[in-house]
């Protein structure tokens, strides 16, 4: 009954999403950048002959692929809570059976699939570069379970912060500060010369767990790491949620 | 707390503060089971915190209350999907409300019920305000619930869009108890058979309509207009009769110049007192030109229960 519960409103979530515009809209300039983005490393791959292929076009395809999301997912993420917040039906939904932790399971997982919808036209890549008989399929396996869990990882900041406010251009914003904030954060911490710190930092962000997915290596600290971010930011949803009844 | 069978939700010294803030001070009362009761009060008096309070969306400060049963609600703005068809969107509020395995037939029954038949594949956000109105009611009802709590639900209607809903519930209170916030005195006049009266967070009143507006009989208003009217007069008037009040209204002054004062004397006396004041004030030096007894209704109970 639990996931059943989760389903519906999955499935209202995504009819929602797929008759608005924006995912369209969101996809096909997702596509376009990652379209031009292949075709020029393919070029440039044509003229290098010390790297291989996953160097030349994988793994800057998947790096610039995770960056394009962190302006994506705060335009993906800001309706989720916020809208719900400005129509009023949030307390329709909090006054359901549906507990707070569903709701917010059921949100992300549709953000989640849409996701994975704009993703799928990226298999396009790795199929072009099988016909070359590209073959290091791990490498593009890792890659993708790397953006996958950055996204997640995003999306759950997005949702948090959808959850804050009834104006979904603040939420877009907020979010996109902190993703932002959160990666400019090791560059300032690098410029004080205090390694350990510098360390710690780096570990707390995002791209230094996606490099390693990236590179092909899957380290378990880091999919702890995931679990953990995501926790966290569905505990700060979850406050915020409960918030309400205070 | 234990709940009498014939009550449908007691409610015990429920106490709610926002910081810096008391929205509810130690407010108790109780609903009749099957009775539709009014919640009457101006503008940030506590209604709509006492509704959320009942409906679960927030807690209280401190108290406690009752409720016999499943409550359908409708917030002062009703929780709308305006992308979504009527049928759709109460089909989605059921199954997360009580998954059953019979829901479309219940979502029919409730439309039927409703007056929504004919719009059931209308987008919602394409409906008229009084239709929105109505899809905000059949969620409210659509999970079969034993209470309803309406929050202002004719409050930014026109007057035929006000009818339909107050029919609206006239059918519903067959099956369901009802509690309803207004401040259409009519309609709680027409439709309830309780009320309970707030005011900056505490109850004024609270009983049957027919006891509470019976008890304001034994109170008098009349409205005199008379040639003049001095200090002196009005001292000899107090001292004479059992008075609550005299009241300079205005003074008006008429094409042949003529003078003339509007009074309102307020008493807490029998009906034999009437003769005898009329007499008073047509005595020669005030001279009464009108002499009229007012009605004390609902409104007049709002108006003096709230300043």
């Amino acid at each position: 009954m639990y996931i059943k519960k989760i389903s519906i409103l999955v499935k209202k979530e995504l009819k929602d999403s797929f008759y608005s515009p924006l995912i369209y809209i969101l996809t096909g300039l997702f596509c376009f950048m990652m379209g031009w983005l292949f075709f020029n490393y393919l070029m440039q791959a044509k003229t290098l002959t010390t790297v291989t292929m996953t160097q030349a076009v994988i793994t800057p395809i998947f790096g610039n692929m995770n960056f394009i999301f962190v302006f994506l997912c705060p335009l993906l993420t800001m309706r989720t809570l916020a809208e719900e917040r400005k129509q009023a039906t949030l307390d329709l939904l909090l006054r359901s059976e549906l507990s707070e932790m569903q709701i917010i399971i059921g949100k992300f997982i549709s953000n989640a699939i849409l996701v994975i919808f704009m993703l799928s036209f990226t298999f396009v890549f790795p199929l072009i570069l099988a016909f070359s008989g590209y073959s290091d399929w791990g490498v593009v396996g890792s890659s993708y379970l790397g953006v996958l869990l950055s996204v997640m990882a995003y999306l759950s900041v997005g949702l948090f912060c959808s959850s804050l406010t009834d104006n979904q251009i603040v939420a877009s914003l907020l979010t996109f500060c902190i993703l932002l904030g959160s990666m400019l954060m090791v560059i300032s911490v690098n410029a004080t010369n205090n390694y350990l710190l510098a360390l710690v930092v780096q570990y707390l962000t995002v791209p230094f767990h996606y490099e390693g997915f990236v590179r092909g290596v899957v380290h378990s600290y880091s999919l702890v790491y995931f679990a953990s971010y995501l926790s966290f930011f569905f505990l700060l949803t979850l406050k915020s949620l409960q918030s309400r009844k205070w | 707390m234990e709940l009498r069978s014939d009550i449908a939700i007691d409610i015990k010294n429920l106490n709610k503060s926002y910081p810096g803030r008391v929205a509810l001070s130690d407010i108790s009362f109780s609903v009749k089971k099957g009775s539709v009761h009014g919640f009457l009060g101006p503008n940030g008096a506590g209604k709509s915190t006492t509704m959320k309070i009942l409906s679960g969306l927030i807690r209280q400060s401190s108290g406690e209350f009752v409720v016999n049963g499943k409550i359908g609600f409708l917030p002062e703005h009703p929780p709308l999907y305006p992308n979504m068809t009527v049928q759709d969107y109460l089909q989605f509020v059921l199954s997360i409300y009580a998954y059953q395995k019979n829901q479309k037939q219940l979502v029919l029954d409730v439309m039927e019920k409703t007056g929504l038949s004919h719009v059931a594949d209308r987008l919602i956000g394409n409906l008229s305000k009084g239709y929105q109105q109505r899809v905000g009611i059949a969620q409210a009802l659509v999970h079969s619930p034993e209470i309803i709590i309406l929050d202002e639900p004719t409050v930014g209607l026109d007057p035929v869009a006000i009818a339909d809903i107050r029919a609206l519930i006239t059918k519903l209170k067959n099956d369901h108890t009802i509690i309803f916030s207004t401040h259409q005195l009519h309609d709680v006049e027409l439709l309830c058979s309780d009320i309970t009266l707030i005011n900056h967070g505490k109850i004024v009143v609270s009983g049957p309509l027919e006891t509470i507006l019976e008890n304001l009989k034994t109170r008098m208003v009349i409205n005199a207009r008379v040639e003049q009217f001095n200090d002196s007069q009005k001292s000899e008037m107090i001292k004479k009769f059992p008075l609550e009040s005299v009241e300079i209204i205005s003074e008006n002054e008429d094409k042949d110049k003529k003078k003339s004062i509007n009074l309102k004397i307020t008493a807490n006396a029998p009906e034999s007192f009437k003769k005898e004041m009329a007499r008073f004030l047509a005595a020669e030096n005030i001279g009464l030109l009108e002499f009229a007894e007012v009605r004390l209704d609902l409104e007049e109970l709002f108006k003096r229960m709230i300043h």
